[in-house]
């Protein structure tokens, strides 16, 4: 904070600080000074007039939103003369302003409306005859439309587009009276690179811009407005929902929610339809003779409360397995793993963490000690150097990009992008490294073997806070630059510029996602990151460390709170006589100490006939999980399987019991995001009758097997995880308010932590490991000769369940397709659009091709969202010997076409 | 002259956006600014398109429409209004048979107005392409195109 | 133009004319090159050039009249890794052309005037910015810059002295706002011309938020001669707080229209029916519009008030650029009154509301003048409304919409 200085407004005394906005101050201490253009998240602008002010001893009127507050200074914020110019102003803005405020969906929320209203202008009382022409509407974009008509020009759309989230889609066309604003070439929105953040319509301060779906839904004073946090990625961004009777009208960003700072993502502002869908169950299902038939709750628990004691009975708690899920709330993956491990009596829980990060838990833990961002999301702006790899940031963490782009395009950052695919980050970045895929440990230990070479690491750190160098040492000596372009592709003149880059940033942040973690060699490239960390001493800082974006809304939660089978909640092994007594302690039953079945091996033992029933809580392995004809087989063998969900999922299809459950617009509870931040949900809509919330449901079926189990609320559980969990000690939910809390928090007391491993590492010392490239498992051949890697696109997400129930969302990206590329298409002789044939090892998929630069020419990338040609019917199923997560990212595959 | 052959002669700094569309705009038949070559400009530079089109829409020399191989520029500024352009104005359209920012059918001219050209001593003054015609009548004005029309662009 | 001789004093356009522009030799023939090269052997240090500057009292030509050698030394001052000299060649005042004719004439003048101002300030890098239009004057610019290089003024170690100093040319696309001091800065970075907010002034923070001194052409003109003459021969021209020439465009309804350098001082008597024979066929004088489109129109009362840049103010007008348009009686002002206004409605920037909106209103409103006749518009609103854009405007080009429109209300008030 700069120093309080003392200035005047209208003669009273005001203490402020020192540089900052003037208007913003003046308007805190409440004198009312008009304004249009200015917009307190990007710079100012001085360009509506409204604001100016008086300053004494300075010439003429002054735009007061571009005035830095200063010692001493008298500023006249009101008088005759500066109102006179004022309501002029006004006036010549209701002379250009189309007033169809009767249908306007931003009526009473209008800056414009409001200044009419203070100034007393109409247009019948206008000095000067109105000759208005009207233009046409754009409204060819699926979320937003713009009303030339309305647009004042403020050029708050334009910023927010550029200053905000770093697209810059919007700029000015025309010139004085003619301008106006529009998307990329001016076209139309639609032929526009636009992809329906709306950042520009929370920017808009009339109904110039605004959401097409909330269209003559209310009127802004009939809706009631409720926070809450966004259902879809690991961001966390805060929301406000305005609803009406029982329906979402339009969500905004809270502008002050720590993680998103307002900003937001298209399906978070748009892509709330799934909510309202018919398609929600509604009562429990059980499957008679291969048909569903709706159920009471009493009949489909007791059912279910039977199976699983018979079975558990029959062939022990072991022969049971359970998926919690990344969706649910940290209280109901809590309660999950307690029912697995307390009632069931089996460590065989986990959840799709397993698929996304169960990499970085096992190689961040095993280097600094917790297997987390380092950092908070918001210390990304503030890097000098970002490296990039193995993350579409801009697709899959939408709002973290914004603050990659915020650093390269507001601070002058630099962003090293190292991906096979020319994602949109690499447009910013000043260096990108196409690796060929699965080579990451290669390139990696390539940069540090150059940093060794010219002396750039951190040797004091290294000394102080690190062990195990000189092995590691030992290792990267033999990655030079020249063995490393011939394994990796990567010019030996590109893996030394970025040695330097990064190696003489002063804070340099590493961000990666399932690029690096979906591979047989997960492990071992997550432990290349952190030693590159290590290396250079870019950790345990503010603004450096290592950053893994975590997937799901509640990824990180379900982990903390043990949806994993070697750890309770808090990473706390099962495998320790201490921890296991505390828990059998706590919950009054005795525990079993092996660890239990992953994801796949779960699928695995099912296929063998080891397991025999499972209990999945809101994940749909039936589209998530590698080798679906596998899948398919494994879950079909079971004996009983139980799946609760919103909807009738593609694997809730192949249950003998459905229970119907609540969204998270319906619970309370909290989530933990990407950066560890804990946060409140609040129930906006009332959920459909008839169904119930997870950990309710989990409950009546402990209490049906026995098992005493009495919470009243997710708040209840939440004591007993602080109670037992020592990075969520200091959790309570009347803590949590509107910033949440970043663990570990350990008491009460605790305020949280920003960045980790600050002055010493969880585990104590920071751990190098020595790292050798190992190829992935399945390479191309002569059958099948190009790579198939997947991922997500910004449309959808995961699954689909929601996303593609979102009428929006599906117009931008209707179904499944793969991207070509443009020497690939050539050879098959494949026009953009047509249908080919993927296929690999284990199985085969019908899609249509998009031609694009963006793969590499031996590469197909499919996105997994889509049931119907399911990118993972083709993928590989090789695990990592160490987190078993499975080699997504790798596979060989065939292209034919149709 | 191709696209790539002219951004190659300059750096891919955004400060060379003006250069840039002015060199690509005097090598396109038409006089003026192709959209495909707007995204390359974009590409090659590293900046938003909407910010290559806004300054085309700015500066008044840009056009994003096919324009005649001639491009009349008749000033309207005070100095040539006070020497009666706007009768020249009138004298243009009527022999051309188009309104201003038309082409003819035979893609030969297009009518724009312009401020002032700096020949304020010889108004009213037109320019067509870069060559400044001063001191307009109407007799001037029907020779010049006449002049034009036969391929002779001296007179 | 048979008057000239008698009225003319030469300082600005000694050379126009009387050299080849296109052969450097002949401009160093005539002590070209020889001021700078004398000041970057450091025969002067940066300070006695700001100095000599300062005590010439030459002002900025481009229609402000700010003083020429405070705006280096304020540069001069900044620290800073870079810092730049611009040359504003976007000569777009209706009316002017004196900056072509110095561009197209003399262009070594310009390069030599530049490298001085670098030199003084402690700039590297100039740039000059000429309009789009003037394609004549991009040539021979071009072409100067081609020869200065290949003399070694320009580049590295330059005139045999250890300064460094280039100039590259940028060409507009066709905007007056970009006349503007931070318009042309925006522009020359690429951009759309919009104006920005001052301060920061661009002495501070100009080009890529470097200190810049931006002077328009026929200023920098002034300042190889003057370094060769010294201050007081400089000062031996013009008025005590104006000193030197003005060069005057006289346009419009007069005889022998053309260029003129004169002294300040002079009266628009002089200019007009001196140096421009008078009014053309015999009529008579109705109306002066004075120093481009954003200066005062005035009636016969001013040919007598001695021109100067303070003159001017008390007559709510200035000299702007010195064009000097001439309207006969058969005039119609308020014809006259639209056409200014459609101008400026034109070249409004679009940024600001004022000028964005207040520019088409009173463009709609002297259409309606025209079409009913004054008493049915609301005259003394659009004279308001021009209050409130002058005070409120974001840059020059709103700010002075008042001068034309309110002068030709006070003096051409009985046809309205």
């Amino acid at each position: 904070m700069n120093k309080m200085v003392k200035i005047t407004i209208d003669g009273k005394t005001i203490d402020a600080e020192e540089g900052a906005n003037l208007l913003q101050v003046a308007r805190d201490n409440g004198f009312d000074i008009p304004g249009l253009c200015y917009y307190d998240k990007v710079s100012p602008t001085g360009a509506c007039r409204l604001c100016l002010v008086k300053i004494k001893e300075q010439k003429g009127l002054i735009p007061s939103c571009t005035v830095k507050v200063s010692e001493g200074l008298n500023v006249t914020a009101f008088d005759e003369e500066l109102e006179d110019v004022r309501r002029t102003i006004v006036e010549l803005l209701i002379s250009e302003h189309k007033l169809g405020c009767m249908t306007c969906d931003t009526a009473s929320e209008c800056a414009l409306e409001d200044l009419a209203y203070r100034y007393n202008v109409t247009v019948d009382n206008l000095p000067f005859p109105v000759k208005t022409k009207y233009e046409s509407i754009d409204d060819s974009s699926p979320v937003l439309a713009y009303d030339p008509n309305k647009c004042i020009v403020c050029g708050r759309c334009v910023k927010a587009c550029y200053e905000i989230q770093g697209k810059g889609i919007i700029d000015f066309i025309g010139r004085g009276i003619e301008t106006k604003i529009a998307p990329d070439l001016g076209v139309d929105w639609k032929n526009s690179a636009c992809d329906g953040c709306g950042e520009c319509i929370q920017a808009c301060p009339v109904g110039a811009l605004f959401e097409i779906p909330s269209v003559g839904k209310a009127r802004k004073w009939e809706v009631e407005k409720i926070e809450t946090i966004c259902p879809y990625c690991g961001v966390g961004c805060r929301i406000e929902v305005e609803k009406k009777d029982n329906e979402i009208v339009r969500i905004n960003g809270v502008d002050d929610g720590p993680a998103n700072n307002g900003r937001l993502c298209v399906k978070g502002r748009f892509g709330y339809e799934y909510e309202m869908s018919n398609k929600r169950l509604r009562t429990p299902l059980i499957k008679e003779n291969g048909k569903f038939r709706e159920a009471s709750w009493d009949e489909a628990l007791t059912l279910t409360a039977r199976k699983f004691s018979e079975i558990k009975k029959n062939y022990g708690g072991n022969s049971i397995a359970g998926l919690s899920s990344a969706r649910c709330t940290n209280e109901e993956n809590y309660i999950f793993q307690k029912f697995m491990r307390a009632v069931i009596g089996t460590n065989n829980v986990d959840h799709c963490a397993r698929l996304c990060h169960a990499s970085t838990v096992a190689g961040l833990a095993r280097a600094f000690g917790s297997g987390a961002m380092t950092n908070s999301i918001r210390e990304l702006e503030f890097a000098d150097c970002i490296l990039v790899t193995g993350s579409n940031t801009t697709e899959t963490h939408p709002v973290i990009a914004t603050y990659i782009k915020n650093a390269v395009l507001n601070h002058g950052a630099k962003l090293i992008v190292a991906d096979p695919r020319k994602i949109d980050l690499v447009k910013y970045a000043t260096l990108w490294l196409r690796q060929k895929n699965g080579t990451d440990v290669a390139w990696l230990n390539g940069i540090m073997n150059v940093i060794l070479n010219e002396n750039l690491h951190d040797k004091e750190f290294i000394k102080n806070r690190t062990e195990g160098f000189d092995e590691f040492r030992m290792v990267v000596e033999n990655y030079t630059p020249e063995r490393v372009e011939k394994i990796t592709g990567v010019p030996k003149e590109k893996i030394i510029e970025a040695a330097r880059i990064y190696g003489t940033a002063k804070n340099a942040s590493i961000v990666f996602s399932m690029g690096i973690t979906q591979h047989t060699t997960g492990t071992d490239n997550v432990l290349s990151t952190a030693n590159l960390a290590l290396l250079t001493g870019n950790v345990g800082k503010l603004y450096s460390g290592v950053n893994p974006l975590r997937g799901q809304n509640n990824v990180q939660g379900a982990c903390d709170l043990g949806a994993l089978p070697n750890v309770y909640s808090g990473y706390q092994k099962v495998t320790d006589p201490d921890i296991k007594k505390k828990f059998e302690e706590k919950w009054k039953v005795a525990l079993d100490d092996k660890v239990g079945l992953s994801v796949v091996e779960m699928m695995n033992e099912a296929h063998k006939g080891n397991v025999k029933a499972m209990y999945i809580m809101g994940e749909n392995p039936m589209v998530s999980d590698p080798n679906l004809n596998h899948v398919e087989e494994a879950l079909k063998n079971l004996d009983f399987l139980v799946v609760q969900d919103i909807f009738l999922t593609e694997t809730a299809q192949l249950a003998d019991v459905v229970f119907p459950a609540y969204s998270s617009f319906e619970k309370s509870g909290t989530f933990t995001n990407t950066e560890r931040r804990i946060q409140l949900l609040n129930p906006v809509l009332k959920a459909p009758e008839g169904a119930k919330e997870d950990w309710e449901i989990v409950q009546e079926l402990a209490l049906k097997m026995g098992y005493e189990m009495q919470y009243n609320n997710q708040s209840d559980i939440m004591e007993e995880i602080a109670d037992v969990t020592p990075i969520y000690g200091g959790i309570h939910f009347y803590r949590l308010g509107k910033d949440g809390l970043q663990w570990p928090c350990k008491d009460e007391n605790d305020p949280g932590t920003l960045f980790l491993h600050k002055g010493k590492f969880s585990r104590g010392l920071g751990h190098f490991s020595p790292v050798d490239y190992i190829p992935p498992a399945e390479l191309p051949d002569k059958e099948y000769p190009y790579i198939l890697s997947t991922g997500r696109i910004l449309y959808h997400y995961h699954t689909g369940t929601m996303s593609r129930k979102v009428s929006v969302l599906n117009e931008y990206e209707p179904g499944p397709y793969a991207e070509i590329s443009p020497e690939l298409a050539a050879k098959l002789n494949l026009k953009d659009g047509e249908e080919v044939r993927i296929t690999s090892r284990r199985g085969a998929i019908v899609t249509k091709a998009r031609i694009t630069a963006r793969v590499a020419p031996d590469s197909v990338f499919i996105p997994f969202h889509f049931a119907e040609a399911a990118a993972n019917r083709l993928t590989n199923d090789a695990l990592d010997p160490i987190a078993k997560i499975p080699e997504l990212k790798v596979a060989a595959c065939k292209v034919e076409k149709m | 002259m191709k696209i790539d052959t002219i951004l190659s002669k300059y750096e891919p700094k955004s400060e060379n956006l003006i250069q840039i569309l002015h060199d690509i705009q005097d090598h396109t038949e038409g006089n003026y600014l192709k959209e495909e070559d707007l995204e390359k400009v974009a590409d090659y530079l590293k900046i938003p398109k909407s910010r290559v089109n806004g300054v085309v829409e700015f500066y008044s020399m840009f056009s994003k429409k096919p324009r005649g191989k001639y491009v009349i520029r008749l000033c309207k500024s005070p100095p040539c209004f006070v020497k009666g352009a706007f009768n020249m104005l009138d004298e243009l359209k009527s022999q051309l048979e188009i309104d201003v920012n038309e082409t003819t059918k035979d893609g030969l001219f297009t009518i724009e107005t312009t401020s002032c050209l700096g020949v304020c001593d010889e108004a009213p003054v037109m320019s067509i392409n870069n060559k400044i015609y001063g001191k307009l009548d109407s007799a001037k004005i029907k020779k010049i195109i006449e002049n034009y029309r036969k391929g002779k662009s001296e007179i | 133009m048979k008057n000239e001789a008698k009225y003319e004093n030469k300082i600005v356009l000694s050379n126009v004319g009387n050299i080849d522009p296109t052969n450097i030799n002949d401009y160093i023939e005539t002590r070209g090159y020889e001021a700078a090269k004398k000041i970057v052997s450091n025969e002067y240090t940066p300070l006695n050039v700001i100095d000599i500057i300062k005590n010439s009292g030459l002002r900025g030509r481009g229609g402000a009249g700010f003083p020429t050698g405070a705006k280096w030394e304020f540069t001069a001052k900044e620290k800073a890794d870079k810092k730049f000299i611009v040359c504003n060649a976007d000569e777009g005042e209706p009316g002017t052309f004196k900056d072509r004719l110095i561009l197209e004439g003399d262009p070594h003048r310009i390069l030599e005037g530049m490298i001085i101002a670098g030199y003084a300030v402690g700039a590297q890098k100039g740039f000059i910015y000429i309009r789009g239009e003037y394609s004549t004057a991009i040539e021979r610019i071009t072409n100067a810059i081609k020869d200065a290089y290949e003399k070694h003024y320009l580049g590295n170690s330059i005139l045999g002295s250890s300064f460094n100093f280039d100039i590259e040319i940028k060409k507009g696309a066709g905007s007056y706002v970009c006349g503007e001091e931070t318009s042309l800065i925006e522009s020359i970075e690429g951009k759309r011309g919009n104006p920005r907010i001052k301060p920061p002034y661009p002495g501070q923070k100009g080009l890529w938020n470097y200190p810049t001194v931006v002077n328009n052409v026929e200023t920098i003109a002034n300042v190889a001669p003057i370094l060769l003459n010294g201050a007081d021969w400089f000062k031996s021209f013009g008025t005590e707080k104006s000193p030197g020439t003005k060069i005057f465009t006289l346009i419009g309804n007069v005889k022998n229209p053309g260029v003129v350098e004169l002294p300040f001082g002079i009266t628009l008597r002089e200019i007009i029916f001196g140096f421009g024979g008078g009014i053309s066929n015999d009529r008579k004088l109705k109306a002066i519009h004075l120093g481009g489109a954003s200066g005062a129109v005035y009636d016969g009362s001013i040919l007598d008030v001695p021109l100067d840049y303070d003159a001017l103010k008390e007559k709510e007008g200035m000299l702007g650029s010195g064009a000097v348009l001439v309207m006969d009686e058969e005039t119609d002002m308020r014809k006259y009154l639209k056409n200014v206004l459609e101008f400026f409605k034109h070249e409004s920037c679009g940024q600001c509301v004022p000028c964005r909106i207040g520019t088409a209103r009173l463009c709609e409103m002297a259409d309606d003048i025209i079409e009913k006749g004054g008493k049915e518009v609301n005259i003394e609103y659009m004279k308001h409304l021009t209050d409130v854009m002058f005070k409120s405007s974001l840059c020059p080009l709103g700010q002075s919409v008042i001068m034309p429109v309110k002068s030709i209300f006070k003096y051409f008030n009985n046809e309205f």
